[in-house]
């Protein structure tokens, strides 16, 4: 008998015309040690199969008309709440996507990870400090403990993660639920965290429901995978068969959606198109009654770079390394200090009217589909806005066919123009995007992690798309990313920032097979093989 | 007609399903529409009279005494006994309003002293100086209400821009901008209000000018808050990444997500002005004297406590209206709420 029995489970939202089924007959087995992932793009209802076997959905919005969910042989499915509360916490538990989110600010930390012992186990405070202790040794924050009074905004995104796992573990789950757990931390932490996951998982025997949407993550963790899609599971088996001969073809096109192929070669030759020295941005931080200025957040600290015409240069870096604040500086969005030059153009000390005419010239491409769209504006109004402000095509006539080219260029229909950005995808919404940017004929676009918010399969559709627009009007693109796997794909030059700084810079080719800085190399190996970081480079 | 953006769809549709709020709106439709037209409910001109083979309407036209056979070139008084006699003489007739009485007739046909309980002839009888309670609370409606909404007007567009203009800009201007709401939401606007209405007469424009003066702060917070988060949007940066000016991205991309919270706001601050008006006419520095008023209503109620009628009137008449906008409010607040769902 299976620790975890799910049998034709359903979940609908709603009632009548209003209905929404989020999951139909969904069936799963887990044992005792063994860890199962629930693989599937967002909306594909992987989350909520979670959420119901700890019966947390919000019912009775949410319902289930059919299924079973048995845990350790006994039906929870109509469980009592008073007994759904006594296994909540005790003998199944989870851990949440965004660790910020998931702990409550104003308590310390301390405080919420005994709070599950004081409730479920009936522990003294003393007796709970020490296994709070116990705890914060077991998810590697020995050296942490004595910052338990601290609050959870004074600990790092990984270790608010590390806090979130010891509270989970603090009663010995039989069964774990983790949702996304990597989702939100930068790779080098990622890699640690699953590390960790797998460890403890050895050590109490406990059984582990994955869910996630990357499936580098599962082809290290899973002993069986379930790829999920539109509320069904399409594909299940063990992990080594579905990743080797995957039968189902929404689980091919999945496993085939990983950003391939490289970059077109570029002119070596090509004249400089935009450079950057010595480029700072520095926020103050003010003290005392009159606001002295006592010391900077230095988000960018003496950046230099070029970018030759046609060629992409990819940025990488984790969060916080300053990527974002670099390309908004670049285009005059933050103030900064140092030259910016597009060509033989100054950019800088330029003021808004001055600097009108070179926009026109370099676009920005924004990483969230959905708060980079005005969602009051049809589509037509939000590429359009461009060629209104520049004076481009004189009628509206000629706007309007202006704006349709531009449609087809990116993949999307003309007829589109009249519709509003929420009866789009994510995908498309980005494909928008790209219209605004494109439809003023730039010759240098930034791309702030273009693909990143979106699911697996559509970042491929976006590089080919973005290969095939530089190919095409010889575009020059500062390409950002996190992900090394996307930015191998279209990088001709790399740059590696790290709190500000450039740590090295390079020839794509060169910095992937030879990096030379120990960061570099810690980046990669957590990247592309999701190989934790054993030297020290990178911190908890 | 054009057919809606499905979100404005949803939003109606979420409007009318909170049914109270739905019932209210058309309720208080129905009330405001007729008191718009009060002249012609409530008056002591006749709608038409005839009078020696011709048509004549009093609501609508001045005739002097002399048309209908009297002395004096001034304009006639026709509940004059002499002048209805004069008229019914030559075999002409008189249509009156439903309700004979202005809001300013005295009733001199009393036969008790005023103020005098309900009759058939005032149904909810008269006030202290013998004028029709009913007439006085249709007009005292009408220059409510209108009064609440020419003031949120003004005020949600000062406020509106004032709010804007910090959130946008931020930094130093929004800071010197909020120390001054400080210091002037500080200032007694009662005491401010007596002060000026002691060196002006004050007149409904007079009053709505000094109320916006400070009226004008309570959208602020709200706005600037929308503004502040808006400005750090994605598609506000490409924007300016495209070259639009400020003053086009305010109005164009920030403005619209501004608007559902100081729409939502909207009936609150309505039934706010209508109680500060109604508050400022029961101490007797509101509106001249003589005007129609709820709140004078509401001061003579107290003062004759012998006479229920009328402050019973005055505060069904008040309560039905605060509440009637109050549920509004509730339903628009519901119809915003993109996570409100229906059950």
């Amino acid at each position: 008998m299976s620790l975890l029995e799910i049998e034709n489970l359903s979940v609908s939202f709603g009632e009548g015309n209003r209905e929404v089924e989020a999951v139909r007959g969904v069936s799963l087995s887990l044992d005792k040690g063994e860890t199962a992932a629930l693989v599937g793009e967002s909306g594909s209802g992987k989350s909520v199969t979670a959420l119901s076997v700890m019966r947390l959905l919000p019912y009775p919005l949410a319902h289930h008309p059919s299924g079973s969910i048995k845990f350790a042989g006994e039906e929870i499915m109509d469980a009592p709440e008073s007994h759904m509360r006594q296994l909540r916490g005790d003998r199944m538990a989870m851990i949440f996507q965004e660790p910020l989110n998931s702990l409550n600010p104003l308590h310390c930390i301390e405080k919420q990870i005994s709070e599950v012992l004081l409730v479920h186990k009936a522990m003294t405070s003393a007796m709970a400090r020490d296994r709070v202790e116990e705890l914060m040794t077991l998810v590697g924050l020995q050296d942490q403990i004595s910052r338990l009074g601290n609050l959870p905004h004074e600990f790092s995104g990984g270790q608010q993660q590390r806090v979130m796992i010891a509270m989970a573990l603090a009663n010995e789950p039989d069964l774990l639920i983790a949702d996304e757990p990597t989702t939100a931390v930068d790779v080098t932490i990622q890699a640690q965290l699953l590390d960790l996951l797998k460890d403890l998982q050895e050590k109490l025997d406990m059984a582990l429901l994955l869910i996630t949407h990357d499936l580098s993550v599962v082809r290290h963790m899973a002993d069986t995978v379930s790829v999920m899609n539109a509320g069904r599971i399409v594909e299940q088996g063990a992990a080594a068969d579905i990743f080797e001969r995957p039968q189902d073809t929404y689980t091919k096109t999945l496993l085939a959606a990983e950003p391939k192929g490289a970059p077109m070669p570029a002119d070596a030759s090509a004249p400089d198109l935009i450079s950057g020295e010595d480029i700072k941005v520095w926020f103050p931080i003010k003290r005392g009654i009159i606001g002295r200025t006592v010391d900077h957040v230095k988000a960018v600290d003496g950046v230099s770079l070029t970018v030759k015409r046609g060629h992409t240069l990819g940025v990488v870096g984790e969060s916080g390394s300053g990527k974002s604040t670099l390309a908004r500086a670049l285009l005059r969005l933050e103030k900064s200090d140092g030259s910016i030059k597009l060509e033989d153009s100054q950019l800088q000390g330029r003021d808004a009217s001055e600097l009108r005419p070179l926009r026109k010239r370099m676009q920005i491409v924004f990483q969230d589909p959905f708060g980079s769209l005005s969602p009051r504006q049809s589509v037509g109004q939000i590429v359009g806005e461009g060629l209104v402000v520049h004076g481009i095509g004189g009628s509206e006539e000629e706007r309007r066919t202006l704006i349709a080219d531009t449609l087809k260029e990116v993949g999307l229909e003309p007829e589109m123009m009249d519709r509003y950005p929420h009866e789009f995808s994510g995908g498309q919404r980005q494909r928008i995007s790209i219209a605004r940017a494109l439809v003023l004929k730039p010759d240098f676009i930034i791309m702030d992690e273009p693909t990143s918010a979106l699911d697996m399969s559509v970042q491929a559709q976006i590089v080919e798309l973005l290969r095939d627009l530089q190919e095409r009007h010889g575009l020059t693109y500062l390409f950002i990313s996190h992900d090394l796997k996307v930015v191998r794909a279209v990088a001709h030059d790399i740059v590696v920032m790290r709190d500000g700084k450039i740590v090295e810079q390079g020839p794509a080719a060169d910095v992937f097979a030879r990096p030379q800085q120990a960061y570099t190399r810690a980046l990669m190996a957590a990247a592309l093989e999701m190989k934790a970081d054993d030297t020290g480079v990178v911190g908890i | 007609m054009k057919p809606l953006k499905p979100m404005n769809a949803r939003r109606l549709e979420n409007f009318r399903a909170n049914r109270r709020g739905y019932f209210s709106l058309w309720i208080f439709l129905c009330i405001f529409l007729v008191t718009l037209f009060a002249e012609v409910i409530a008056n002591d001109k006749p709608l038409v009279i005839q009078h020696d083979g011709e048509f004549y309407s009093p609501v609508f036209m001045t005739y002097p005494e002399t048309t209908f056979g009297g002395d004096f070139p001034t304009e006639a008084d026709y509940r004059d006994p002499f002048i209805i006699e004069q008229i019914e003489a030559t075999g002409g007739w008189i249509l009156w309003p439903l309700i004979p009485y202005a809001h300013d007739t005295i009733n001199f046909n009393l036969n008790v002293p005023a103020p005098s309980p309900p009759t058939t002839d005032n149904w909810l009888g008269t006030d202290d100086q013998g004028r029709d309670v009913l007439a006085r609370a249709i007009y005292g409606f009408r220059i409510s209400v209108l009064f609440g909404l020419v003031l949120t007007l003004f005020s949600s567009i000062v406020g509106v821009a004032a709010g804007a203009v910090q959130g946008y800009f931020g930094g130093t201007t929004d800071l010197l901008f909020q120390r001054f709401i400080e210091i002037w939401s500080g200032l007694p606007v009662l005491f401010l209000l007596i002060i000026l209405a002691s060196i002006v007469e004050p007149n409904f424009w007079w009053l709505l000018g000094i109320m916006l003066l400070f009226s004008w702060m309570a959208l602020v917070g709200v706005v600037r808050a929308e503004f502040l988060r808006a400005r750090n949007f994605d598609y506000v940066r490409a924007a300016r990444a495209l070259g639009v000016s400020d003053i086009t991205i305010m109005y164009r991309h920030i403005l619209p997500n501004a608007m559902v919270a100081t729409v939502t706001f909207l009936p609150f601050i309505l039934n706010g002005s209508i109680t500060t008006l109604t508050a400022l006419d029961f101490i007797g520095f509101g509106l001249p004297p003589g005007s129609a008023s709820l709140g004078e209503l509401l001061n003579q109620g107290k003062a004759n406590m012998q006479a229920p009628w009328l402050g019973l009137t005055a505060f069904s008449v008040l309560a039905i209206m605060l509440s009637l906008l109050i549920f509004i409010g509730e339903a628009v607040r519901d119809a915003f709420d993109p996570r409100k769902t229906f059950r």
